[in-house]
């Protein structure tokens, strides 16, 4: 900077965001992942029956989103006022634009959820006669409009996954966050976390065969996505090793200290590593069992969850 | 013949256009030279005149009472260890950006300009401290407040000495006339005065945020 005059005392004190917006990230990538490709499959395959994948993936998505909504406004100084922020609007501000998704975003997956147990709610509503009238009331409006909203649905699934991404890129303090590749590197990270949630749940919940046609067609999409992710991760490596000064001392994140660690245990290790060591390096045996599917499910969202939690801290820590 | 009275009623058309245009250009240019232009508030800090004494930090708390443990003024002592006695003080507080970023990301609105003054100030009821702000602030100069649980910058005292016509508490306080206050787009203003004459730099000029705060560094001829 400027040698002449400059200062080197800031008031945030650390970082501003911590790891319920780390987790948070993680939720929405789940929930935007799991239903984009649990859809894009039955576009694919032009699926007509509702498949246990369908199933698990409305479920998580659902699940995932209203959970990190909680972390999401469980993180705000003033939670209890988060409803100014659903009535003034900026549209300049990605969290504003965020908001609306989100709005959007959580009625479809809401929606996706009612057709795929339309039965299971139908028999809990039915000891209220009234109430199961206006369910089925409001779901033969509904059935009307399935092919646009599973549409729209996977549109907003990757507007919610991208936009988590533009939400911290914005941030021009901070080299490792300002990048253009951070909204593309969410929304592969995010299916990647999204496709294991929901195999692992329609296995699970919905007793799917952990070879069937889905889950199969599932694990060779896996590969391919987890490739992208790496290049995606070595991109913004690389874009920070090349660029300007601040941003070739931020690539220490990346090589020593606490955040090193998370990167290259927990990204690498756990979330690339695990998952191919178990799949490919033991054995036909052990790659077929129940045990490496769950392992290596579990170890693909582990390994998201750590490289949002790298994002975060290790692009908070690293300010010009 | 017959081309030379088409080109001359050409001639003719252009010059009345112009002339007319001319006219009615330079009436509006003197139309808005006539309404009244906005405040555009900006402060200079010299460091050549600052020792350091802090009576800013502790006027600005005291005025805007800013809680226990928190700043929205800060000098922090940028003295070259191996020159001990050349001491450098720099202000470290909100640098009023014409293009602000918090103002940009707040998704309440309740960061936001003030439509008199033009001064980057709060509405502490609508914020609800998700730190958007804090964290897109190039210059790391925003903070949530321990009492209201808002957000908070230096906003020249806008709602304290400012709305009593007084200078911001800072300026006020210091011995040394080292801070200078004034409206940048008042061409007689004393604080435009000494832009002109003296060299002044923006902090980080290249995140084009347009800081209104300026410096004026320490310059030692023959160092």
């Amino acid at each position: 900077m400027n040698g002449a005059i400059n200062y080197t005392y800031g008031f945030s004190h650390g970082v501003e965001w911590g790891w319920p917006i780390a987790v948070y990230l993680l939720l929405a990538g789940i929930s935007g992942g799991a239903l984009i490709v649990a859809l894009l499959v039955r576009f694919y395959k032009k699926q007509q029956v509702d498949t246990p994948l369908l199933k698990a993936a409305s479920l998580v998505s659902f699940v995932t989103i209203a959970l990190g909504m909680v972390f999401l406004v469980g993180d705000l100084e003033k939670p209890l006022y988060f409803w100014k922020i659903l009535i003034h609007y900026n549209f300049t501000s990605v969290m504003s634009i965020g908001v609306m998704a989100i709005s959007i975003y959580i009625p479809l997956s809401l929606i996706m959820c009612f057709y795929l147990f339309e039965k299971e709610i139908s028999v809990v509503l039915a000891k209220k006669s009234q109430l199961l009238g206006y369910f089925e009331m409001v779901m033969v409006l509904l059935k009307k409009i399935r092919p646009m909203i599973e549409v729209l649905s996977v549109v907003f699934a990757v507007v919610i996954c991208a936009y988590t991404g533009f939400l911290i890129s914005v941030l021009v303090r901070f080299p490792i966050l300002n990048t253009a590749i951070l909204p593309a590197l969410f929304v592969v990270s995010g299916l990647s976390a999204g496709t294991a949630s929901a195999s692992m749940v329609a296995s699970y919940l919905f007793k799917e065969d952990t070879h069937s046609s889905d889950l199969k067609t599932l694990h060779v999409i896996e590969w391919p996505i987890m490739a992208v992710e790496i290049m995606l991760i070595a991109m913004l490596f690389v874009s920070l090793l090349v660029g300007n000064e601040f941003q070739q001392t931020t690539t220490v994140a990346f090589q020593s200290g606490v955040y090193a660690n998370l990167f290259w245990f927990g990204v690498m290790g756990v979330g690339f590593g695990l998952p191919l060591v178990l799949n490919f390096a033991l054995g036909k045996h052990v790659a077929h069992s129940h045990m490496a599917f769950y392992l290596s499910g579990m170890a693909s969202v582990l390994g998201v969850l750590c490289l949002r939690m790298f994002i975060i801290y290790a692009g908070q820590t690293f300010s010009i | 013949m017959e081309n030379d009275g088409k080109r001359r009623a050409f001639l003719k058309v252009l010059g009345l256009g112009s002339v007319s245009l001319g006219t009615a250009g330079y009436s509006v240019a003197l139309g808005t030279g006539k309404a009244e232009k906005k405040p555009h508030y900006g402060m200079i800090f010299d460091q050549n005149k600052c020792v350091g004494c802090t009576d800013c930090e502790v006027a600005c708390r005291k005025v805007n009472e800013v809680p226990e443990g928190q700043v929205r003024l800060y000098v922090e002592n940028k003295t070259d260890p191996s020159t001990p006695m050349d001491k450098k003080y720099v202000r470290v507080s909100c640098q009023q950006c014409e293009d602000a970023p918090c103002v940009a990301v707040c998704p309440s609105k309740a960061c936001h300009r003030d439509v008199k003054t033009g001064i980057v100030t709060m509405n502490p009821d609508d914020c609800i401290a998700c730190k958007y702000c804090i964290v897109a602030c190039p210059y790391d100069v925003r903070f949530i407040n321990h009492k209201t649980k808002a957000a908070e910058n230096c906003n020249f005292c806008l709602n304290t000495n400012l709305a009593k016509g007084k200078e911001p508490a800072c300026v006020e306080s210091c011995k040394y006339k080292a801070l200078v206050f004034g409206d940048l787009n008042d061409e007689n203003a004393y604080i435009n005065q000494i832009l002109h004459v003296k060299d002044h730099v923006r902090m980080k000029p290249t995140y084009g945020t347009k800081p209104s705060l300026r410096y004026i560094p320490v310059v030692k001829v023959g160092v």
